[in-house]
């Protein structure tokens, strides 16, 4: 992992409606090859930070910077800034059902490559390949109504890995999903690191968090950062898991033996 | 927290002696959301259709869209009876030949036209509306009989026919062809690329809309004992339910437009589908210009 931090996020505050507060002075940088974990109970501000740092929402007050640029509404205007700005960010988005909009599924995936750009023959190669590395080839011509809600999961982060994002955000990736496809995904997200994208994303399953993350990022109710450090240290720190209600005080924390066992050999829990 | 009394007690069940209750019909709204969810099954099982191999479905959907359009244009130039059971007859061996079952496209063609046709010339058969020889007597007027007249039965089949052919044609392209290459063959034959993004949507989303419709009254219907009610209550419950939809809609609509700027939309659509014109597109050219002669010609030869 490089020391340059590819994102960087200056004293941001947001309020949805001038009225309901989301972030309220939130610093942050994230680092190149980073596997950033932001943790906090619902309603935190989680979602809108990712949504800020995809450039979907801008703050209130403070400074966003991705790739040393400052995004701003003006700043994506420009048409070559967005481009480079969407190629290098993809966005997996908590409900599949928005993200997945094409009148069928290949569409759907060829939709971000062909947004920027990219000529018929090389996005269906892309698309070929996606779904292929998805394990998904034979849902290439269904429509979104005819899929799961695995599926539709895996269709949504194969229409953003067609784009070959540098930063990848994932909105709480794991929730209502079987645990088989929960298990397919932390894999996945673990394979993509290892190829070196940035991934950053909200999550509330501290089962799997050491397998994902490098460092977490928790956050209060208040909307502000109340902790920061590696999953072990944040696992370890009970008190600010109870303060920010992201547990129960009878929830049991993993351990750190569970943790450590690999992918696929959990016959010793 | 505390768990009130009430909720660690049980329920009265079913009444001791064995009795049964009354049974109660389905009211409206759920004969009109069954209907939904049976349509939904439909639309999947059309889609499978226009993936099997079949003679309609191999044709670029360009070609078929110009193919039928000209077909449609034939039947209604033809004023013979027997000619049009001729096309009407052509398009079941078509539906035939491309692997779509006969008899689910029968219905799927006469569901409607009883309906919407029948309806509408019903009138024009009785005497009042066309005079003529009357061949079934239904009532007599100062002395003279009333009823259905040879001329009017006559107008009534030659308009019945042609709807059903059209309809027939209609539904033979839509059962051969997937939604999305439907819309893709339109965009082909420029269509605006922004009004076939927005109808491609347009449709994706009903189905959404519908499942959540359907489940917002089965969780009523769950806490539902007893007699749904008619009333004001009903009514409320749709009102309710039309409005929860509507901020839904709303919430959606903005989640698919961030999920669309975040992968570079920004107002210019692009499809991934090229189509291009083969040797099968220029023999469904050639068949549709035969087919259309023939029905023409021998319409011509027919009503001379």
């Amino acid at each position: 992992m490089s020391a340059d931090p590819l994102l960087v996020c200056e004293n941001l505050s947001f309020s949805y409606l001038d009225k309901f507060p989301a972030l309220d002075d939130v610093s942050l940088e994230v680092r190149s090859g980073e596997r950033l974990a932001l943790l906090g109970a619902n309603g935190c501000g989680k979602s809108t930070l990712l949504k800020v740092l995809d450039g979907l929402v801008f703050p209130g007050t403070g400074r966003y910077f991705a790739f040393g640029q400052e995004i701003t509404e003006d700043a994506l205007e420009d048409e070559q800034m967005n481009e480079a700005f969407r190629g290098r960010v993809g966005f997996v988005f908590q409900n599949s059902d928005a993200q997945v909009f094409s009148p069928n599924v290949a569409e759907e995936i060829a939709f971000g490559p062909l947004q920027l750009g990219l000529s018929r023959e090389e996005t269906t190669q892309r698309v070929t390949d996606v779904l292929a590395m998805l394990g998904i080839s034979g849902l290439a011509d269904r429509t979104p109504f005819q899929l799961s809600g695995g599926q539709k999961k895996k269709v949504a982060i194969a229409s953003v890995l067609a784009m070959n994002p540098e930063v990848l955000l994932f909105d709480e990736p794991t929730a209502a999903l079987d645990p088989r496809t929960q298990m397919w995904l932390i894999e996945l997200m673990a394979q993509l690191a290892e190829a070196g994208k940035t991934i950053v994303h909200a999550t509330h399953d501290l089962d799997a968090l050491d397998r994902i993350a490098d460092r977490c990022l928790v956050f209060g109710e208040d909307h502000r950062i109340a902790g920061v450090g590696t999953p072990s240290q944040i696992l370890a720190s009970r008190d600010l898991l109870l303060e920010v209600n992201l547990v129960h005080e009878h929830t049991p924390l993993p351990s750190p033996r569970a943790r450590s066992l690999p992918h696929g050999h959990l016959e010793g829990l | 927290m505390t768990t009130p009394a009430w909720l660690l007690e049980r329920e009265a069940g079913l009444c001791p002696c064995g009795c049964i209750g009354k049974r109660r019909k389905g009211s409206f709204v759920e004969k009109t959301l069954n209907g939904s969810a049976g349509l939904l099954r439909q639309v999947m099982f059309s889609d499978d259709l226009a993936h099997r191999p079949g003679l309609l479905q191999r044709i670029d959907p360009r070609a078929k869209v110009i193919g039928f359009l000209a077909l449609l244009v034939a039947v209604s130039f033809v004023h013979s009876p027997w000619m049009l059971l001729a096309c009407y007859l052509a398009t079941l061996v078509l539906a035939g030949i491309s692997g779509l079952p006969v008899v689910f496209f029968i219905k799927r063609v006469w569901l409607f036209i009883p309906i919407f046709t029948g309806i509408v010339v019903l009138p024009a058969t009785l005497s009042l509306v066309t005079p003529g020889e009357v061949v079934l007597t239904l009532w007599h007027w100062n002395g003279h009989a009333q009823g259905f007249t040879a001329q009017g039965l006559r107008a009534a089949a030659l308009l019945i026919l042609r709807v059903a052919g059209s309809v027939s044609l209609v539904v033979l392209l839509t059962l051969t062809t997937p939604w999305a290459r439907l819309l893709a063959g339109l965009r082909g034959l420029g269509v605006p690329k922004m009004f076939i993004l927005v109808i491609g949507m347009a449709y994706r989303y009903l189905f959404h809309l519908l499942t959540s419709v359907m489940d917002m009254y089965e969780a009523r219907k769950a806490r539902t004992i007893g007699k749904q009610a008619h009333d004001r209550t009903a009514r409320r419950f749709v009102a309710a339910t039309a409005g929860a939809l509507i901020g839904k809609s709303h919430y959606l609509a903005e989640e698919v437009h961030q999920a669309m700027t975040a992968r570079g939309f920004r107002g210019d659509s692009k499809v991934l589908k090229s189509f291009r014109f083969g040797t099968v597109e220029v023999a469904w050219f050639a068949g549709v210009a035969v087919a259309a002669a023939l029905a023409l010609g021998g319409d011509s030869l027919l009503v001379r």
